[in-house]
């Protein structure tokens, strides 16, 4: 039996990212929300995981009041219970006071767990840093990236996959991972668990003072990142002529575009000429 | 929140499942057996089925939602689980007795039978006392003789509800609606209707010959087919005037993505006036026909009558959605009525929705009636 907490957060749909162009910053009030893909994976996991060896799933997100929608498709899909934790002063949370404050919610209301699994990323900040800095709040071992899962007893082997490496590792429960997308694709949700996700259900709203937390230690007045602009990248291209002698030109693109070729074909090329 | 969800999860399925095989399966004429099988465990065959029999038990809305989405995607799939929850299985949940309820219910709602409601004859449709299937009352059943035409899910149903009369003299009063099961000697299924549109619902007629039926198979009491079968279209129709929007909306939201791609005059065509008012009127007849059939969801779930709203609703939707999906071709050009376009394919689709489950002037009786006996 295993004791699993999924962390997971609502995230504007792809397709609708407006932004506001004055303050750099997303209008989350206009976008539709989803729930985060790599989150929906991690739910898999965990309901596959619950599937083999038992016990219960706890869906928690952070969020304003209209996240709860991806707790009731969490419960849709499968989740036994969820907590939810809203409240105005921790709007604008970075990922520090963000892992802060879902851990304190943890610790108070869902102590008694074996696993907790969070996406490894979301699609709007992609900043991958809540899995991780989750695990370091609560004092437990954490890996990140995580593509398969096995309980064995009171240990857990995943294997992650990172930085082009597959590996294999090995820890003691408790601890936290981070799930990745290549695994776990995500059920469908039945339209009898909608149903029920909007009956009665074990959903647990809490604020910020039920925390036990300052409020000046949270949201956007707590985060230590601030964000000062959000732009889109602009890509600038230059037309050159070269003219001339064949020789001639070709010489003076290897003259003028060296390192570029030679990262590109991976070679020094300068060197090479040399040697 | 529900609502908004239940859309969601209908999209992502119909997009993911039915989203890359639309077209061929117009094409081949084909029936996504594969595809059924996935929405099975997901209740789309129980939509409004209670949870005792296996359904959803989902609020009519939802409903509307759940075929408008499939029918976003493809109409003839939305056709075939709309027919298959209204005029399937609505009719024995509603009339049926607690037996034929256990019998029949949880193999409708599980999806492992398909159903229908066959009504249309080569000399009936609109008038159904013009009814001339027959059936004859014997010791511990009945025999049935007649023909059914253009029987939605004709191909691939189990369980169709057969519309005949006892008395052919006497036709309203002798009517009957009766429950045939798959494998009864003397039910048979003819061969699949090329139709203009829908193609991927194998349409076929039905053929019954001396197709011998218990007597606990009588949906209701002899007499009661007008009855069962106009509360049966009542609610059909909600759910033809949903697929009517889902038709529309996609040939919404083709013409407005090709209208920012489609380049003449070193523009898109979105930036010409007589594009943008198109673009427009569509928008508002799509949205004002999906509130019409919200609203007479609401109605059905609040408990009060909504016969003339399901036709209203019907009648709207359908209209819209032949016209919209006509000037979706027109904002296409030549590529709109080209086959690798899918407004093509809508075009075709939203053609019938005028036609089944009460043509355009069967709404207008229906609605012209009710209101000349509401107002002095």
């Amino acid at each position: 039996m295993v004791k699993m907490i999924v962390c997971i957060k609502q995230v504007p749909m792809a397709t609708e990212l407006p932004w506001d162009a004055h303050t750099g910053t997303l209008r989350r009030d206009l976008a539709e929300g989803m729930m985060n893909p790599a989150c929906k994976h991690a739910l898999e996991a965990a309901l596959t995981m619950r599937h083999l060896h038992g016990g219960h799933v706890t869906a928690v997100t952070m969020g304003p009041p209209m996240a709860e929608e991806v707790l009731r498709e969490a419960i849709a899909m499968g989740a036994d219970r969820c907590l939810m934790l809203s409240d105005p002063a921790l709007a604008g949370a970075d990922t520090t006071v963000t892992s802060f404050a879902l851990a304190r919610a943890i610790e108070i209301f869902c102590p008694d767990f074996d696993l907790i699994l969070t996406g490894c990323h979301t699609t709007d900040s992609e900043t991958a840093q809540v899995g991780p800095q989750l695990a370091e709040e609560l004092n437990i071992p954490g890996i990140a990236y995580v593509d398969e899962m096995e309980v064995r007893d009171r240990s857990i082997r995943v294997r992650r996959f990172s930085d082009n490496f597959l590996e294999t590792l090995e820890t003691d429960l408790p601890c936290l991972l981070t799930v990745n997308t290549l695994h776990h694709s995500p059920r469908y949700v039945p339209l009898s668990g909608l149903q029920d996700a909007f009956g009665e259900v074990n959903l647990l709203t809490v604020k910020a003072s039920d925390l036990g937390i300052d409020p000046e230690s949270v949201g956007i007045k707590g985060s230590p990142t601030k964000i000062l602009n959000v732009f889109a990248p602009r890509a600038e291209k230059e037309n050159i002529v070269l003219k001339g002698a064949p020789k001639k030109i070709v010489e003076e693109i290897f003259e003028r575009f060296d390192t570029k070729i030679s990262g590109i074909i991976k070679k020094d090329i300068k060197r090479e000429g040399q040697g | 929140m529900k609502h908004k969800l239940v859309r969601k999860a209908v999209r992502e399925f119909s997009e993911a499942e039915l989203g890359p095989i639309a077209h061929d399966l117009d094409r081949d004429a084909r029936f996504p057996w594969e595809v059924v099988e996935k929405m099975r465990p997901l209740n789309f065959f129980g939509l409004q089925v209670p949870r005792k029999y296996g359904g959803a038990d989902l609020d009519s809305i939802s409903y509307a939602i759940t075929i408008e989405e499939i029918s976003r995607v493809s109409g003839a799939m939305g056709l075939c689980v709309t027919v298959h929850n209204s005029v399937g299985v609505y009719p024995i949940l509603k009339f049926g007795t607690e037996d034929q309820r256990d019998r029949f219910v949880p193999r409708l709602a599980s999806g492992e039978i398909i159903g229908a409601f066959c009504l249309t004859e080569a000399n009936a449709g609109s008038d159904a006392a013009g009814v001339e299937t027959h059936a004859v009352q014997t010791r511990d059943g009945y025999v049935i003789n007649g023909t059914k035409i253009f029987v939605t899910n004709g191909g691939v149903c189990s369980l169709p509800l057969i519309f005949a009369v006892t008395d052919t003299a006497e036709p309203t009063r002798s009517a009957c609606v009766f429950i045939v099961e798959s494998g009864t000697p003397g039910y048979s299924v003819g061969e699949i209707e090329d139709l203009c549109g829908m193609r991927a619902n194998p349409v076929s007629s039905l053929f019954f010959e001396d197709c011998r039926v218990p007597g606990e198979n009588l949906l209701g009491k002899t007499g009661d087919g007008i009855k069962i079968a106009l509360a049966t279209l009542d609610t059909g129709r909600i759910g033809i005037a949903a697929q009517a929007v889902g038709i529309a909306q996609a040939a919404f939201e083709a013409s407005v993505k090709y209208s920012k791609e489609r380049q003449q005059f070193r523009k898109p065509i979105s930036s010409f006036q007589s594009i943008q008012n198109m673009l427009a009127d569509m928008a508002v007849e799509v949205d004002a026909a999906r509130l019409l059939v919200y609203r007479v969801c609401a109605l059905k779930d609040a408990g009060k009558p909504f016969g003339k709203e399901a036709a209203m609703a019907k009648l709207y939707a359908s209209t819209v959605s032949t016209s919209v999906t006509g000037r979706a071709v027109q904002v296409h050009g030549g590529y709109g009525y080209s086959k690798e376009y899918d407004v093509e394919r809508y075009f075709r689709d939203a053609k019938v929705t005028e036609i089944y489950e009460g043509t355009s002037e069967i709404q207008r009786l229906v609605i012209s009636r009710s209101v000349l006996s509401e107002l002095m």
